[in-house]
């Protein structure tokens, strides 16, 4: 795994193979290739290993509700009262191993009286549980750096010759305290048992969820939306004090025989407004192909914000063109809700000159936020704008031009014949060139008047003289029709 | 037949958006008929003269070219559009340099910041083309100068002429009427010479614009002119532009979308095919030959005129230069100058005036002059120690009785080159001498060469790589199969030996565009120290703009444009051993009470022959590499000429030519001198013997190489020079074949031998840029002599000063301090009673002098520490207490004075001095309260710590100072060496021919010469070195083990050569780093957990370079 760091692309962590092969963490990637120059490196992704870390954390929630993270690689775990449990320390702590290295984990651990023994052990005597109140005997034993203090204090200590945490221990605490402060006694109290420092044990995610019971089941349309709207507001207000908005809706309907529906929304943006949250699922009900069957009634009906987004809280709502904004996004929901996102598209310009690729349809709802408003597109000042009616793939035809690479004078397409009356380019546009193997040959394109009055939008394939050495073989296409 | 001008060229010069080189273009615009090309570049001049080169060379060839335009393409930061100015004349183009030259010194380095108002103050006979904006490129480029000026205006650089922010233009003027208001602008200022630039960029709406555009001009009432604003020579040329503009624009190619243009037609079209194009307006055809016609610049006008030196009343220059010539023969020769001595100052002196290039030697001998006043060393090198006027001048050091001189080599009528005087000055110092130069002639009459960084193999792959998209390890993995920055092409087995497939689509694009784009310009830079002096405005000839550095300027031409346009230029370089030198001989004077100077030193001494035979050269000039140390036991110099000889047999010329074994053959007597001869019909047999017979018969120097292919291959003397310059600059592989084809089949047709031949030819393209002149190697032969007689009588003045001019030369201070104590220097550690920020000498009991080690070897001591440390020393300090309140250091520095171990005269050592100060309150007191705090903290009852053991004490040392005067580290793991039969470099060095043997040791240097793949490696111990020789195949076996061992143990035999010279060819290799970490651990009590320790936790900064790192070289 490398990462750039100081400027220069380091290792940050590696397999024992590459450890065998003499790098280590923090070599720069070019010092490493030196030594072994078929060496695969992967971009470290710390994000991804805090989540694996937090995914092994809710793992470790099976053994005791009190897990802390301690990262980037380790977990404290406070077993206290839980190691009978499974048998005993030993037994709990070979379980926890013998399993997350049947996942594929390497793991050291280690038990002890306090969190800070227990990682310094871990680290440095991989599998002891220290005994009862003798954590200190152990850790004695372990070198000054399974204190964890700052790289200045133990290269201090080192200098000193006072190179265990014995050797450590054995000065006077108002000598230590006179050269490395409160905090470094501290933490040497607290690795050989005499302080404690609980762990802090992770925080639940927030969990956006509201649900009613019913003495009673509901049954009537009516009583169902109405409690949607009451869930939908207090789900909403559990959102403003998070500051985040609803991407993915879920309604359960429970029935009474047991039975649970699921009915989901997407919004285009965060919101957290109970009124369009009711109403956006009463639209999807109104639509439902297969209605919504309460057969003997619901006895509980649970609305939960299954995506959620931060919202950007905006100064004012006064300002108009947010508010237009909303006003189609909340369109866009309710079309969606009752067509499908699938069926309700978007047009998105896409940079390139490449004509047929310059755009892309996508659901509405999941449009990214432009990066190039059509308007600017249209700003540029393209003169010949790109026909409304669009053939792909584009279609042949057969042309008669009067010089090679001038303008068609006649073309028959889809059988009929067309005599052009006015013609303006070519429009040269040549092709992305890195994304084939062999060149494609160029195109000019032509905007053409026939006789009729109508508007064709042709290219020729290959750049006579240049490209195509003979000038009849060049091909000819119809792209579009304006308007 | 339709006649045509290209007036909007962009070359490779316009950073990043120019697709061709200059001389691209004019082969082109030769090749396509057209009746002129104007090379305009954004805001600069820089390529133009690579332009009138080719256009030169074409015209020489062919006695007809396209009449070159020389120009600027003007970019303004106010949203006026571009602009083209050509100068019609010579004063125009003064005004435009001077242009350029005020919005590059408002810039930043490298940027040009314009104004609309600037065109109008300087527009007087500059003829200008207005550029419409290209339709659909919006004017983002605009706001980035912008931004730079801002950032700096906010960092408060401003300075006087920058333009007001609100000068600053978001968008460009690019609507009809602002177009048009600022063409009648324009026309006004500058009636009669503006013009309407126009192009068609196969939009669709191409004639529909020019047509607009034809109202417009004449609506303005400018002519129109035609124009394809081209950025590459030939369409091919489009993928590297869209390349380029990705680079510019930091995106790769997939997403750089309409960024890049949308077809290839901007390339440089043929008369037909512009006329076609412009069927509709053929006035606008026309009228760019009308425009070229109306310039009747050229760059052969730029009469450059050398400062005039002030000359006393009543004489002329030449008269002043002799007089000052006898002067100081007379003082070079005491005993009367010897006739040939006089002869050929005569000779020099009558060719001097001549070519009237008097002023330019009174120049330099102004520079050298102020030097020797400021007692700053200098020496001139290179051709102009060839002259013999330089000599009594006292510019360079080369005694004509000494050498015969070839004066021809330096001043030539029939190159009609300006004479190219080098000079060496001592690197610390240079800037004064530099300084001196501005201060004498003005920035507006000197300043710097530029040096043109173009792209290197690395960088070009690894710009193309992101291109393509390419993650940083795989460019790093392509980039990492070149080995060191030059060459001039990636090749597939490079692309192989980072296990990549050179067939792999993306991989073979990104290494042909990366290949293309080796040798384009990427940015300027100021060169080294060559200065450019002028006696009228510099900046008339040439824009000048700011370097990073405070107060340089540098102009945008580097040296090969100035030779070009026969520019004088004085190189003022900077050379460490000078700084050495001169420090040692203040050493001398100081304690030895001697005065010695470059010329004073006593010549010929066999002591210091003696001693070089020996190989004994650590630290001496030049002969110190191991390559030079193979030599010397092997060439045995006995007299000055052989170190000449010394100096230049080493280098990649004569190895690659094969010319050393034969030279050594033939000097040891063991083959015969002979001379290669022609067959009998075409001359006479010994006509090399007057080129070669100070060789006996080798060519060893440059000139030889230039004279064989004149007398043997009957070049002429300017051909001759061509193939030098082929070789030295731009490798044309074009250019190079045909001089060789001339030169192999001259000599074989004379009826030379063919292998000879091609020797010879693989001997000049050796000599490339690294060729010695004979000149030359005797320059440098006299620093080295010099040098090797400080160190043979001095050793003690020569290591101090050695290391006082750290960091130069191949070896750390480790060596240099360990071969002083080899010569019986008693070498003092570091000690806050008795050391300053310098090395020093002190007189030891037994009378000798003595080595004491300064601070500034103490990493991450400062200088200003050290001046305070010693300021309040008065008679020394007592105790820790008095060096804490007295000196008024802060923590930091007193804690590294203590790992250093710098407290060894008050008793304390490094570890109970570190305890000690751990102790004391962050920030020293200050003066004012010092009383009060004296006694300030309670004397603590310490109970003692442990013992620092002395491999510690040893390890730390090497930390703190990067060398240890206690003991070599090999010294403790000599035991455990030993046992597992490990010899001693002393050992391997007396053990027979062809014996088995190990050895282990910390590697000094490792060194890769060439591209043969093997690797040598010097590895010490305590009883001396031992050089190591990896074959290549051993090296891919044991790449590990070579590339990253600290520690290394070699297994193989020992190679014992007839000279004495022993390399250990290794067989087995061992990484053994993991044995330093015994060392740090206090004996007997090492913890069970400490291997453990060192592989999880992260180490102290410093931990992780314990052993200082090998020096390599590729």
């Amino acid at each position: 795994m490398v990462a750039k760091r100081d400027h220069a692309l380091r290792i940050t962590a590696l397999d024992r193979q590459a450890t065998a092969h003499g790098l280590s963490s923090g070599m720069t990637v070019a010092d490493a290739r030196a030594i072994v120059p078929n060496l695969e490196v992967v971009q470290a992704n710390e994000a991804a290993d805090f989540r694996l870390l937090e995914r092994i954390a809710d793992w470790c929630g099976g053994f005791t509700p009190f897990v802390a993270l301690d990262p980037p690689r380790a977990l404290l775990l406070d077993i206290t009262g839980a190691a009978h449990l499974f048998g005993g320390e030993a037994a709990l702590l070979d379980q926890i191993r013998a399993e997350l290295a049947r996942r594929g984990f390497t793991v050291r651990g280690a038990i002890a009286g306090t969190a800070a023994a227990a990682r310094a052990l871990a680290r440095y005597q991989n599998g002891a549980i220290a005994p009862p109140e003798q954590d200190a005997e152990l850790i004695t034993r372990l070198p000054v750096e399974a204190l964890f203090l700052d790289p200045a204090t133990t290269h201090a200590l080192r200098r000193a010759g006072l190179k265990t945490i014995g050797q450590v221990a054995a000065r006077s605490r108002t000598e230590l305290t006179a050269r490395f402060g409160s905090r470094m006694v501290f933490m040497l109290d607290h690795a050989l048992g005499r302080a404690e420092l609980p762990i802090t044990p992770r925080l639940p995610a927030p969990d956006y969820r509201a649900e009613k019971r019913f003495a009673e089941p509901v049954i009537s349309r009516e009583g169902i939306l109405a409690t949607l709207a009451a869930l939908a507001r207090s789900l909403a207000a559990m959102m403003e004090r998070q500051g985040v908005g609803a991407r993915a809706l879920e309604a359960f309907f429970f029935r009474s025989d047991g039975a649970v529906r699921r009915i989901a929304i997407a919004t285009a943006a965060p919101t957290r407004e109970a009124g369009i949250i009711a109403r956006l699922f009463r639209e999807k009900i109104d639509a439902l192909a297969d209605p919504l069957d309460p057969g003997f009634g619901f006895d509980m009906i649970r609305l939960c914000a299954s995506r959620t987004e931060r919202i950007e809280t905006c100064p004012s709502d006064f300002e108009t063109e947010a508010e237009r904004q909303r006003e189609i996004h909340f369109l866009i929901d309710r079309l969606s809700a009752r067509f499908g996102s699938g069926r309700v598209l978007l047009f998105q310009p896409n940079n390139t000159h490449i004509p047929e690729a310059a755009f892309v349809l996508v659901p509405a709802q999941f449009a990214k936020p432009m990066q190039e408003a059509w308007v600017a597109v249209r700003n540029r000042g393209e003169a010949p704008r790109r026909p409304l009616r669009f053939f792909a793939p584009p279609e042949p035809v057969e042309v008669m031009a009067e010089t090679p690479e001038g303008p068609p004078r006649q073309f028959r397409w889809r059988s009929a014949l067309h005599t052009v009356c006015r013609v303006e380019g070519p429009e040269r546009i040549a092709m992305e060139w890195w994304r084939y193997e062999t060149p494609r040959p160029t195109r000019d394109y032509f905007r053409i008047e026939d006789e009729q009055g109508r508007r064709f939008w042709l290219y020729r394939e290959g750049i006579p003289g240049r490209e195509t050495p003979e000038a009849p073989a060049c091909r000819w296409f119809l792209q579009g029709l304006f308007a | 037949m339709n006649s045509y001008a290209e007036i909007a060229v962009t070359t490779n010069f316009s950073f990043l958006r120019g697709a061709s080189h200059p001389h691209e273009y004019v082969h082109a615009a030769e090749a396509k008929n057209l009746d002129a090309i104007g090379i305009a570049d954004r805001n600069t001049l820089a390529g133009v003269v690579r332009a009138y080169e080719a256009w030169q060379e074409i015209k020489e060839n062919t006695g007809k070219a396209p009449k070159l335009l020389i120009g600027a393409r003007l970019v303004f930061v106010d949203g006026t559009p571009e602009i083209l100015a050509y100068p019609s004349d010579r004063a125009a183009y003064g005004r435009l340099c001077r242009l350029l030259s005020a919005g590059k010194l408002r810039a930043p380095k490298g940027e040009c910041l314009l104004t609309l108002e600037d065109l109008l103050k300087w527009q007087e006979g500059l003829l200008l083309v207005l550029m419409p904006p290209h339709p659909g490129r919006e004017a983002a480029e605009i706001g980035l100068p912008a931004k730079t000026w801002n950032q700096e205006r906010a960092q408060g650089k401003g300075g006087p002429g920058v333009i007001p922010k609100e000068k600053f233009a978001k968008t460009l003027l690019a609507n009809h009427q602002e177009l048009e208001a600022l063409l009648v602008k324009l026309r006004h200022a500058a009636p009669g010479r503006v013009w309407l630039g126009a192009f068609m960029p196969y939009r669709g709406d191409d004639r529909r614009r020019l047509k607009n555009w034809q109202r417009m001009a004449h609506a303005a009432g400018v002519p129109l002119i035609a124009t394809n604003d081209v950025l590459y020579h030939t369409p091919e040329r489009r993928e590297l532009q869209d390349v380029l503009t990705c680079i510019r624009e930091h995106c790769t190619l997939e997403t750089a979308g309409r960024v890049l243009e949308a077809n290839a037609e901007r390339y440089l079209k043929s008369p037909e095919e512009m006329a076609r194009l412009f069927r509709d307006t053929p006035e606008a055809i026309a009228e760019t030959i009308r425009f070229a016609e109306r310039i009747t610049f050229s760059l052969n006008q730029l009469q450059y005129h050398y400062p005039d030196e002030p000359v006393p009343k009543g004489k002329t220059a030449d008269q002043h230069l002799a007089d000052l010539t006898w002067a100081g023969a007379a003082e070079r020769y005491p005993g009367g100058i010897p006739d040939s001595v006089c002869e050929t100052l005569r000779k020099e002196l009558a060719l001097i005036e001549k070519m009237r290039i008097a002023q330019y030697f009174l120049t330099v001998y102004d520079v050298v002059r102020f030097a020797k006043s400021r007692g700053i060393l200098c020496q001139g090198r290179g051709s102009a120690a060839n002259s013999a006027v330089c000599f009594a001048l006292g510019i360079t050091n080369v005694d004509p009785t000494e050498i015969d001189l070839l004066f021809e080599r330096f001043v030539s009528e029939e190159r009609r080159e300006p004479p190219d005087i080098d000079v060496d000055f001592e690197h610390e110092r240079r800037e004064e001498v530099i300084q001196y130069v501005y201060q004498r002639y003005g920035h507006h009459r000197a300043a710097l060469t530029a040096a043109r960084i173009c792209y290197r193999p690395r960088s070009a792959i690894r710009e193309v790589g992101k291109v393509f998209g390419l993650t940083e390890d795989v460019t790093a993995r392509l980039a990492s199969g070149v080995w060191g920055s030059w060459g001039d092409e990636l090749k597939a087995s490079e692309v192989r030996q980072g296990k990549l497939d050179p067939e792999n689509l993306v991989i073979a694009r990104a290494v042909r565009f990366a290949n293309q784009l080796i040798g384009f310009p990427r940015h300027l830079s100021q060169h080294v120290g060559g200065l450019v002096l002028t006696n009228d405005r510099l900046d008339e000839i040439v824009p000048v703009g700011p370097a990073t550095m405070k107060d340089r300027f540098f102009i945008e031409w580097d040296k090969d444009d100035i030779d070009a346009l026969r520019i004088m230029k004085v190189d003022v370089l900077a050379l460490g051993m000078l700084t050495c030198i001169r420090k040692a001989f203040a050493l001398i004077e100081k304690h030895e009470h001697k005065r010695l100077s470059l010329a004073t030193v006593p010549r010929e001494e066999s002591a210091v022959y003696a001693m070089l035979q020996k190989a004994d050269a650590i630290g001496v000039f030049q002969v110190e590499s191991r390559a030079q140390m193979n030599m010397l036991p092997r060439l045995k110099p006995k007299t000055f000429y052989d170190l000449v000889i010394e100096v230049a047999i080493v280098r990649p010329g004569p190895i690659q030519g094969d010319m050393v074994h034969p030279y050594l053959r033939r000097r040891n007597g063991q083959e015969a001198v002979t001379y290669e001869s022609p067959a009998p019909e075409h001359g006479p047999p010994d006509e090399l013997h007057a080129v070669l017979s100070k060789t006996l018969g080798v060519p060893l120097f440059q000139e030889q190489a230039m004279k064989l292919a004149i007398v043997a291959a009957k070049f002429t003397p300017a051909e001759a020079n061509g193939l030098r310059r082929a070789m030295a600059t731009f490798r044309n592989v074009g250019t190079i074949n045909r001089f060789r084809c001339k030169l192999i089949e001259g000599m074989t047709a004379r009826g030379y031998r063919r292998e000879f031949a091609e020797r010879c030819f693989q001997q000049i393209e050796g000599f490339g840029s690294y060729g010695f002149p004979e000149s030359h190697a005797a320059a440098f032969a006299h620093l080295v002599y010099v040098s090797a007689w400080i160190k043979r009588f001095h050793p003690a003045a020569f290591a101090c000063a050695l290391l006082n001019s750290q960091p130069m030369g191949f070896y750390a201070p480790a060596e240099i301090v360990r071969d002083a104590r080899e010569h019986g220097v008693e070498v003092r550690h570091v000690d806050v009673n008795f050391s300053e920020w310098d090395n020093t000498l002190e007189r030891a009991e037994n009378g000798a002098l003595a080595l004491r080690l300064g601070f500034r070897q103490v990493g991450g001591f400062s200088e200003d520490w050290a001046a305070r440390l010693v300021a309040a020393r008065g008679n020394g300090y007592a105790d820790l207490e008095k060096v804490i309140h007295r000196a008024g250091l802060p923590k930091r520095a007193l804690l590294i004075l203590a790992e250093a171990d710098g407290f060894g005269s008050l008793g304390i050592d490094r570890r109970t001095a570190l305890w000690r100060l751990r102790r004391i309150s962050a920030p020293a007191p200050l003066p004012l309260f010092e009383a009060q705090h004296v006694e300030e903290q309670e004397p603590e009852e310490l109970a003692p710590l442990p013992a620092m053991p002395p491999s510690e004490h040893v390890l730390t040392d090497y930390e703190m100072l990067r060398l240890s005067l206690r003991a070599h580290l090999m010294e403790f793991l000599r035991d455990l060496f030993a046992a597992e039969g490990v010899l001693s470099c002393a050992e391997i060095a007396a053990a027979p021919d062809g014996a088995h043997a190990a050895a282990a040791g910390i590697v000094l240097v490792r060194q890769m010469p060439g591209d043969a793949g093997v690797v040598f490696v010097t590895l010490s111990d305590e009883t001396g070195v031992c050089n190591v020789v990896v074959w290549p195949k051993l090296v891919e076996h044991f790449r590990r083990e070579v590339m990253g061992a600290r520690l290394m143990l070699a297994e193989g035999r020992v190679q014992r050569s007839p000279e004495g010279i022993v390399h250990l060819v290794a067989e087995r290799l061992a990484d053994r780093t993991g044995e330093l970490d015994r060392l740090s651990e206090d004996e007997g009590k090492a913890p069970m957990c400490r291997a453990q320790a060192a592989r999880y936790v992260h180490c102290h900064p410093r931990n992780e370079r314990v052993i200082p790192r090998s020096r390599d070289f590729h």
